[in-house]
């Protein structure tokens, strides 16, 4: 990735505190080195290109008017940004429900993505302790857990895409989270 | 649920909430807690820094030059558009940019298709042996008016604006596909400033070869009433295979110089 080292984090922080401060160029500078990791984020996820076209405006639109609130000892410049994005696909997904329901054959292309070999070496610390953590889980829980993340799903749509009872994905899930953050909190 | 006794259900429903299962209900009463709550916000921003990490696999997509001018439009901004800087992922972040300045579209095809997320992982050079199929689609005027991305065992179609000649109002662009001395055939509308992906039928995959080529005729805005164009031939382009190696630049394109309507 290309926004993942430290020095990076930090520029980052600045040009979004920046913003802020109602800086223009500061603004073109942060999505001209943010752009294509959020649109990443957005098409992974809404999968339409227009749609994620959308997402991705609605994301920097919003990013621009809140840069203010951005507080750097909470969350970083690119943590808050693909939240952001992230929220933005997920009500966008939200609000086209039942249209995602019909497409079973999504289900296969996704689940239980893993990095490639390559994009594994670029990835950061944080990464790769939540890959570990995650190893230790079920394999379809792992799964469960990886399609939530990277469709934004409900669990309604989750147990209709594993074909399994509602409530067994929100078991799946819940028991997931918890032990991630056992896992994660420990090895922090 | 065997969730230790420690983990409030509140911790939970912060932790979906960032997972992103939460139905719509679910997530606006979060989102306000959030703001509400200095406890919330914590807690949520403790999980997104669990969670978020797993974005770093996702691969980057550099987003169409289309995408700032439209964010700069929308906040009345005057700042300049970024420069399009070549990262190290080369060839597939700077797709954007060769389709912007309407050369390479074959190489742009491939990744145009990875852009749409029709294969499921990170982009990874493609084998020679995928058949997809591009052509640059030219106005008159000598710009690339859209570029259109096929696949054809998916049976898809991607089209891009580059930079179409304005419409007049009550008018749009149709898409045809002409086989070699055949009529023209609707593949469907497409648009000035989105992408549009469209669906290829058995009969138009058929025809679907690089002895056929693409028009855009402007039409009503429903499409033409009639089975062949009814309005102004606009741009066309011969269809080519993709090419998925090599750079941009030796790409070569035939334009096709027949008129549409003269094979209508």
């Amino acid at each position: 990735m290309s926004v993942t080292s430290a020095p990076e984090h930090e520029e980052l922080n600045q040009l979004l505190m920046q913003c802020g401060r109602n800086d223009q160029k500061a603004f073109a500078e942060l999505y001209r080195r943010t752009s294509s990791k959020l649109f990443g984020v957005c098409l992974r996820m809404v999968r339409d290109r227009g749609d994620a076209e959308e997402v991705l405006q609605e994301t920097y639109t919003a990013a621009w008017r809140r840069a203010a609130s951005f507080d750097s000892a909470k969350a970083s410049a690119i943590t808050w940004l693909v939240t952001l994005s992230r929220n933005k696909a997920i009500d966008r997904l939200r609000q086209h429900r039942v249209e995602l329901l019909d497409e079973p054959s999504r289900l296969e292309e996704i689940v239980d993505e893993q990095p490639t070999p390559a994009v594994e070496a670029e990835t950061s610390q944080e990464h790769r302790r939540l890959e570990r953590c995650l190893d230790e889980l079920e394999p379809q829980q792992r799964s469960s857990v990886r399609e939530a993340f990277f469709t934004g799903a409900t669990y309604n749509e989750l147990a209709t895409r594993c074909k399994v009872p509602l409530g067994t994905m929100k078991s799946w899930i819940r028991r997931s989270l918890m032990q991630l953050r056992t896992c994660l909190d420990q090895s922090a | 649920m065997n969730t230790p006794a420690d983990d409030g259900n509140n911790n939970l429903r912060y932790a979906e909430y960032v997972l992103g299962v939460l139905d719509a209900d679910a997530r606006a009463e979060v989102a306000h807690e959030v703001m509400a709550s200095d406890e919330a916000a914590t807690a949520v921003a403790l999980w997104q820094r669990r969670l978020l990490p797993l974005a770093d696999t996702i691969a980057d997509v550099a987003p169409a030059p289309y995408v700032w001018a439209r964010i700069r439009d929308e906040l009345q901004l005057d700042a300049p558009p970024p420069a399009v800087v070549a990262t190290r992922k080369g060839l597939w972040n700077n797709l954007a940019l060769w389709h912007w300045l309407g050369i390479g579209a074959s190489a742009v095809a491939v990744a145009l298709l990875v852009m749409m997320g029709l294969p499921s992982r990170a982009p990874t050079p493609v084998e020679a042996n995928v058949s997809y199929m591009a052509a640059t689609i030219q106005q008159d005027n000598g710009s690339t008016g859209w570029t259109a991305t096929m696949d054809p065992q998916r049976g898809r179609m991607v089209v891009v604006p580059g930079s179409p000649v304005a419409f007049a109002p009550g008018h749009a662009p149709e898409l045809w596909l002409i086989p070699a001395g055949g009529k023209p055939i609707a593949i469907g509308m497409i648009t000035l400033d989105k992408a549009t992906t469209l669906t290829l039928a058995p009969a138009l995959l058929a025809k679907l070869d690089t002895t056929a080529i693409l028009a855009v005729s402007v039409e009503p805005p429903g499409g033409s009433p009639t089975s062949q164009p009814t309005g102004a031939v606009v741009a066309k382009g011969a269809i080519d295979h993709a090419v998925t190696s090599g750079t941009p630049g030796k790409v070569a394109l035939r334009v096709d110089g027949e008129a549409l309507r003269g094979s209508a």
